[in-house]
């Protein structure tokens, strides 16, 4: 039964997503169950990953070059830990919603599994197929409300995200080509033998799987897609796009950058370069793309792109303190976006505007809520005592010490940017409200009053998270410690 | 010309189409040309010239070199990646009939005015 435990995690969602198209009264229960399990079951692994040991799970028992691995090492540990609680998060934050029937329960089920599959397998052709699996989940569960906003921005995603992954595709093609495996750990066994001979396949390959990724993350010339599918789709499904999607792309880049790719041709192909040019550009697109939008849910898509930017400096800069902030950035950004989008959520439904200039007044309505949604824009700005600034700041000290300087520059001019944008709207909630209107804030008060317990406490865990982590970085960095010596073992050999 | 250099001619081409073309059917269009391509790049990756089908039989396995039979594997690969790309393709049709019964058209710079 124990050896069986990577597989169960996939297996656990899986199942109950079908099982929930069967019921209508226990959906609710099937869908929180499962993920429940399936975190319980990753914390029983956590003893054995957190003393830096890797679980190998051969698929039907055939190991080896042939068969399909599951590998859970400290990376693929901390990954699947955010992606599995922030998908039981986004669960319970959207029961209250009556329109979610069960076609919305199966895809985030299927899509939350096929995350844990991209994050544990070895095997980079299996990454592919969990990929494009959650990628189709995605393009569905942006496009449930069925309007037609919805529709073009997932067609969009669905356009940029099918020639990302193609690309991807190609790129495994190349490594295949050249090693004769597509098994991850053995194919970085195998390339330096054939860098010499086919330097250029080795480029090719690298530029294909990250230009394909980099349309998923989103970084600066290929983002076109993501400010529509992450502001036009439902709140819940937005906070996990933000919180949890976007990171599988980063995750995806860091295996083949620092595993597949191993240390002498990160350095020979200038891939840290181009990771750390790539994260300058969206960082100050991001933010100023951010400073110029109206509408809420806009304004925090590209405030993704920008701390997006901020976590691939820190892995181009590839020392242990960059990749240490880069991977503890990827958690407070998670936890921190996420906090931002179920208030979006709950702003938009109360005042049934998108508009930052209709928030006035909020904040005297709903001063929990507003002052959840205060720390967690603290803390993307890098405010001290919240999460966001331990991160920044380790990545501010690793680019110091690499003799980056002009990054630490870049980075807290961005940050300023940020706080100018946040502080904004900031500003409009706690303003006074500008037409006093008893009769229909009465109204909306009363009509989300219902379900209110499920909508908020995600919000309390969440921005409890923020201070917490902000608090007690060590907390943080001790789970991100084993993916770090994993990355930084299998990077120097 | 080898066919791993034809394949990626078409890749290129395909690219070209979902970037260029502004009917989204012509989109779809392309992206199932980007797919058909690394199917035949896949396939010559493991094509031998005068190659067997690698099925081994019991007993016989000992003296034919492996070098004779054509790599499945790209085979095996290949058929879960048609299928994906069907799939794909069929949601992309589906939202295409949504997106032309809402907004009577399927010209991409028209839609992008709609609000």
């Amino acid at each position: 039964m124990s050896i069986h435990i990577p597989i169960l995690i996939i297996i656990s969602p899986l199942l109950a997503a079908f099982l929930v198209l069967l019921t209508r009264k226990y959906k609710i229960v099937l869908a929180t169950g499962s993920i429940i399990i399936s975190i319980v079951f990753t914390l029983t692994l956590s003893s054995r990953v957190l003393s830096s040991d890797k679980i190998t799970y051969h698929l039907g028992g055939w190991r080896g070059p042939l068969g399909i691995s599951l590998v859970i090492d400290g990376l693929s540990f901390f990954f699947s830990l955010i992606a599995l609680g922030l998908g039981l998060l986004v669960i319970i934050y959207s029961i209250p919603e009556k329109r979610y029937g069960r076609t919305y329960y199966f895809l985030l089920l299927v899509s939350l599994s096929s995350m844990i599959g991209v994050i544990y397998t070895a095997d980079i052709f299996n990454m592919y197929v969990f990929y494009e699996l959650l990628s189709l989940t995605m393009y569905l569960l942006i496009a449930y409300p069925k309007t037609g906003v919805t529709l073009r921005a997932s067609f969009n995603y669905l356009i940029m995200g099918g020639v990302g992954l193609s690309f991807f595709l190609l790129g495994v093609g190349f490594l295949y080509a050249m090693t004769g495996t597509l098994d991850i750990f053995h194919i970085a066994e195998k390339l330096p033998a054939v860098f010499n001979s086919s330097t250029r396949m080795v480029l090719m390959s690298f530029v294909l799987i990250a230009t394909g990724m980099g349309i998923k993350i989103a970084v600066f010339p290929l983002h076109g897609w993501l400010p529509d599918a992450h502001s036009m789709a439902p709140s819940p499904v937005s906070a996990l796009l933000s919180g949890v999607t976007v990171k599988i792309g980063i995750y995806c880049l860091i295996r083949v950058v620092y595993t597949v790719f191993s240390a002498e041709m990160f350095f020979l192909i200038n891939s840290h370069n181009i990771l750390m040019v790539l994260g300058v550009v969206s960082l100050l697109f991001g933010a100023s793309m951010a400073l110029a939008q109206k509408d809420l849910k806009r304004l925090l898509a590209y405030s993704t792109i920008n701390q997006l930017g901020i976590v691939l400096i820190g892995l181009g800069i590839g020392t242990e303190l960059g990749l240490t902030g880069a991977l503890f950035h990827i958690l407070n950004h998670a936890i921190m976006k996420s906090t931002l989008f179920f208030c979006a959520g709950i702003m938009i439904a109360e005042t049934g505007t998108r508009e930052v200039q209709g928030l006035n007044g909020f904040g005297r309505q709903q001063p929990v809520i507003t002052f959840a949604f205060i720390i967690a824009s603290l803390g993307m700005i890098g405010i001290p005592p919240i999460n966001g600034f331990t991160s920044k700041w380790l990545i501010c000290l690793a680019a110091v010490e690499a003799g980056y300087v002009v990054l630490v520059a870049i980075i807290l001019m961005a940050s300023a940017i940020a706080a100018a944008y946040y502080f904004r709207v900031i500003q409009v909630l706690l303003s006074v409200p500008l037409k006093q209107d008893p009769m229909s804030g009465h109204e909306g008060e009363q009509m989300i009053h219902r379900g209110n317990l499920f909508r908020s406490w995600p919000i309390y865990i969440l921005a409890a998270g923020c201070l917490l982590l902000g608090l007690l970085p060590t907390l943080g960095i001790s789970l991100v410690k084993p993916a770090v010596s994993f990355l930084l073992s299998h990077a120097a050999p | 010309m080898n066919p791993v250099n034809i394949s990626l001619l078409v890749f290129m081409i395909g690219l070209y189409g979902v970037m260029s073309k502004n009917n989204l059917i012509k989109k779809i269009m392309g992206l199932t040309i980007m797919n058909g391509s690394i199917v035949l790049f896949f396939i010559s990756i493991g094509y031998r010239k005068g190659g067997l089908a690698p099925i081994l039989e019991k007993g016989t396995t000992g003296g034919i070199p492996t070098t004779i039979f054509v790599d499945p594997l790209p085979q095996a690969l290949m058929l879960t990646a048609i299928v994906i790309g069907i799939s794909v393709t069929a949601l992309a049709l589906a939202m295409i009939v949504k997106i032309y019964s809402k907004y009577k058209t399927l010209d991409i710079q028209q839609l992008s005015k709609e609000r």
